[in-house]
């Protein structure tokens, strides 16, 4: 069944379960992708997965169900199994369905999404990148590997208050991770460009890296200024993008709460949610209840301008929805970025390293999942990079944790340059550049 | 769950084009998750995934293609997308497949299956849980939970003719607390899980559970931030076990040795870890939350010892690894779903007891950590260099355990640190944790006695 057979059927099972506030999510995507490994093809892989969740609300309480098999059966039963789902929710106001922003408000977005490559392109920029990576390097070993694939998705959404809305993205990639051995220990770099194509720069760039790592040594504990590279920026923008969340703040998770108009972060600082940034083709011009979505400052040079809301969370805050509501196909309505990136500074990154003057350049961080708590700010996380001496990159060094809080990272932000890279394309995905923080803890031998 | 005629159909379309092996596994999974917040039931996730991957092998090439849409007509799509992957390689071709005998599998038994409990009995346990936690103590200031259960079915069919199919029950709590005290926050957790139904929490208390995650959130309050540089750590039973997960486990999985990416790779025999150290994975243990009756490729869940007195012995392999390595497979060949190739990884992976008396191992230390609770982690298995979090953490001085302490990580080498754990205590427990993968999240225990390193560089503040 595709998204209008579905919609008109769960419309018409709500209608007759006497159901009057309601909605359906759609979902499906398709993705391909090829592999290779020590310069063989290693596979290939194709994928197709739908899914549809029925929301309803019945006596201020939101209920819903989500299933992936698209038989008639199973997405009826979807119904009463909302209904049924709602009856343990412990209502707290009246759930809000959409009307819509405006036909107007919805922007058109700048990329169109690709079809799927054919496998045989997908295999060729797989193995082509192979071949380029092992002519990079003598020492380039086992392990070492490429992939290219794509994905396409289709979401849709419609409501009782007559909302129907639709959106096609996709995005295609391409990723180099070299392995080099130099008989005394093996090092790896990675790279990724948002293409499928043989006529990249990555694997120069993820051979460069592996072998700029070769023979790293340790650092001695102590405190170091730090410059992260625009990468591993981003990473740790990613590991706390839930602290700009209007949700957290409300329930006490975010020590943002209450702090909008107020100096947050250096003045250098400018972080921005954009759903339209021109870098990203997973662009979505609304969010997962309707809202039209749209760029905004969430710190505008060091002060926090607003923080991201979803309908219900927007009305409890009294503020104006930021049409952030996020939704998995099978997952409640949560509140999340889109792209969220930092606002490119005026120096050059060999300026920066030249401001910063001895110090680490950190561009690996590792384990961030466990090692960062969005919740009370604080990270202790196993690096990799280089010292940085006058000024300049010197050598390699890993083993070391760097350590601090967010929060207080953010006012210690005393340089950013102007080279914001992207992350893999995604519908919340994140851009930086190199940024040097000052006075952070480090864990060394 | 699919006739065996259009298994049998699909087998034969995947191996049409050359492909020297193929199999099919179906699933249908039911998963419920209830979320509590402040007190109140939030929200309820009641998801049904379903779907089938198609995969062929071509030597050590592997073809893959997944989908959602089980109609007769998708089904022949999937598998027509792998032969058409795999006649691309110009190779000549295969043969019809026929006589899949679907065998038995002796599946755990579970005393109340997630359907049959009403929705409103989980979330009492979920109160019970949050308002133990939020209880405690006046400066708890929010508390999470969430109740989660997943009735996982699946069948697994392949060109040898094994027709298999198993059904896992999964349940289990997870309470997120927040103490906080002025400008600060501090959090705790805890998030027991096993291979069975409701019936868990008749050896589970869900106060219990609550009570411990806020004290954990309470002494982190009262911490100091965790001093930097090498020293002594002692780590305790349980959760702990990550340390050995994420140090030496992943390395030891055919994922990485299969394709020469593993410290561990062409070590066996060999001692690699402190004579007091065995470590075993096993799959077996009767409602183990890592525990299966067969792995994701159809083969009987077993007991490997991979490391006996420090001596390597094994290591996990699934059947793409098999080829690669020449080596039998282990039962260990494990997905999050359909959408994912499987590969090898971990189940219910643990350091066995030692010969140390714990109050001997912490009396040890002049100096030290001691880690009382443990986070997540990772690793890169192809230099062994791995990190996990520290949740709940203690000074030692003069072999006592002194003020908690806040904010450590602990790093090192996954070779290094086998030869530095030199205690190992008698209290082995095991800990529920998600492991994430190249194919996807999976359950997996972690475990150990209280063990001691004796150096690991801990990542504070200096």
């Amino acid at each position: 069944m595709n998204f209008n057979e579905i919609k008109e059927l769960l419309f018409a099972e709500a209608k007759k379960a006497g159901l009057t506030d309601y909605d359906v999510y759609f979902r499906m995507s398709s993705d391909a992708g090829a592999e290779a490994l020590n310069k063989e093809l290693s596979s290939c892989a194709f994928g197709t997965k739908g899914g549809v969740s029925f929301r309803c609300a019945i006596k201020g309480r939101i209920g819903s169900a989500a299933s992936q098999c698209l038989e008639k059966d199973a997405v009826t039963s979807l119904v009463s199994r909302a209904m049924a789902n709602a009856e343990i929710i412990d209502a707290d106001e009246e759930p809000i369905f959409f009307e819509g922003s405006g036909k107007k408000a919805y922007r058109t977005v700048s990329v169109a999404a690709p079809a799927l490559p054919d496998a045989a392109e997908l295999r060729r920029a797989a193995m082509t990148l192979q071949e380029q990576l092992y002519a990079e390097s003598e020492l380039m070993t086992d392990g070492t590997s490429t992939a290219a694939g794509a994905a396409l998705t289709h979401v849709a959404l419609a409501n009782s208050k007559g909302l129907c809305l639709s959106h096609r993205a996709g995005m295609r990639y391409t990723y180099a991770e070299a392995i080099v051995n130099d008989g005394n220990e093996p090092s790896f770099g990675s790279a990724f460009a948002a293409t499928v194509s043989t006529d990249t720069d990555i694997a120069k760039k993820a051979t460069a890296e592996a072998l700029a790592r070769l023979g790293a040594g340790a650092v001695k504990t102590g405190s170091y200024d730090v410059i992260f590279a625009a990468k591993q920026m981003r990473s740790l923008l990613s590991a706390f993008a839930g602290i700009f969340s209007g949700k957290n703040a409300m329930l006490g998770l975010s020590l943002l709460a209450g702090k909008e108009g107020q100096r947050v972060a250096s003045e250098l600082l400018t972080v921005i949610d954009d759903p339209f940034y021109a870098e990203n083709p997973m662009q979505m011009p609304f969010d997962a209840e309707g809202v039209a979505t749209k760029e905004k400052n969430l710190i505008e040079n060091g002060v926090l301008k607003t923080l991201l809301y979803d309908l219900t969370y927007a009305k409890k805050a009294g503020k104006e929805p930021t049409g952030n509501a996020a939704r998995g196909i099978a997952d409640p309505v949560s509140i999340s970025p889109y792209c969220l990136r930092i606002a490119p500074g005026k120096d050059s990154p060999a300026f920066l390293r030249q401001k910063l003057g001895n110090g680490i350049y950190i561009n690996e961080l590792k384990g961030l999942h466990a090692g960062a708590d969005a919740v009370t700010g604080d990270f202790s996380i196993e690096s990799a990079g280089f010292l940085i001496e006058n000024g300049k990159l010197t050598k390699p060094v890993h083993s070391f944790t760097v350590a601090g809080n967010f929060f207080d990272l953010l006012k210690a932000i005393d340089g950013i340059a102007d080279n914001v890279e992207m992350g893999l394309p995604a519908v919340s995905g994140t851009a930086a550049p190199d940024v040097l923080v000052r006075n952070l803890s480090v864990a060394g031998e | 769950m699919i006739e065996k005629q259009l298994l049998e159909e699909l087998l034969g379309i995947a191996v049409s084009t050359g492909a020297d092996f193929a199999e099919v596994f179906v699933q249908q999974e039911r998963s419920n998750q209830i979320r509590l917040l402040s007190g109140k039931i939030e929200s309820v996730r009641d998801f049904l995934l379903a779907g089938v991957g198609i995969r062929a092998f071509l030597g050590t090439k592997t073809y893959y293609a997944s989908t959602s849409d089980t109609s007769r007509a998708g089904l022949l799509k999937c598998a027509a997308a792998v032969a058409g992957a795999v006649g691309d390689a110009s190779v000549p071709a295969g043969g019809l497949v026929t006589g899949l005998i679907n065998e038995p599998v002796q599946s755990e038994k579970i005393k109340y299956l997630p359907d049959d409990v009403p929705a409103a009995r989980k979330a009492e346990i979920l109160r019970e849980a949050s308002d133990a936690a939020a209880n405690l103590d006046e400066k708890i200031s929010q508390v999470q939970g969430t109740y989660m259960d997943v009735d996982r079915h699946f069948l697994v069919a392949n060109t040898e003719g094994l027709c298999r199919e198993d059904r896992k029950i999964r349940t289990r709590l997870a309470i997120n607390v927040v103490a906080s005290d002025g400008g600060e926050n501090q959090s705790g957790f805890y998030g027991p899980g096993g291979g069975m139904g409701i019936e868990f929490f008749e050896k589970v208390s869900p106060k219990a559970a609550g009570e411990r995650a806020a004290k954990q959130a309470l002494t982190n309050l009262s911490a100091i931030y965790c001093p930097a540089g090498t020293m002594t750590v002692a780590i305790e039973n349980g959760f702990g076990g990550v340390i050995f997960h994420e140090a030496c486990g992943h390395s030891l999985e055919a994922t990485s040795v299969g394709i020469g990416a593993s410290q561990m790779a062409g070590k066996l025999g060999q001692q690699i870890a402190n004579p007091k150290v065995t470590a075993i994975d096993d799959g077996t243990i009767p409602h183990g939350w890592g525990s299966f009756a067969i792995d994701d490729e159809g083969n009987p869940a077993r007991r490997n010892v991979l490391i006996e007195n420090g001596i390597l012995k094994n290591y996990m392999i699934d059947r793409l690894g098999s080829r690669r390595m020449g080596m039998p497979m282990t039962g260990n060949s494990r997905r999050e779903n359909y959408t994912y190739e499987p590969t090898s990884r971990m189940t219910n992976t643990f350091i066995d007891n030692g010969p140390d008396q714990n109050e001997d191992i912490i009396a040890s230390i002049e100096y030290g950590l001691y880690a009382k609770a443990m986070g997540g982690g990772s690793v890169n298995p192809l230099t062994g260099e791995f990190n996990f979090s520290v949740k709940e953490g203690y000074l030692v001085r003069n072999g006592k355990i002194c003020e908690p302490v806040r904010g450590a990580s602990l790093i090192g080498t996954g070779a290094q640190i086998l030869r530095d754990i030199d205690m190992v205590g008698q209290n082995l427990a095991t800990g529920q944790g998600v492991c994430g993968s190249s194919s996807g999240s999976v359950p997996t225990d972690v475990g150990q006695p209280l063990i001691r390193v004796s150096k690991i560089t801990v990542g504070g503040r200096s």
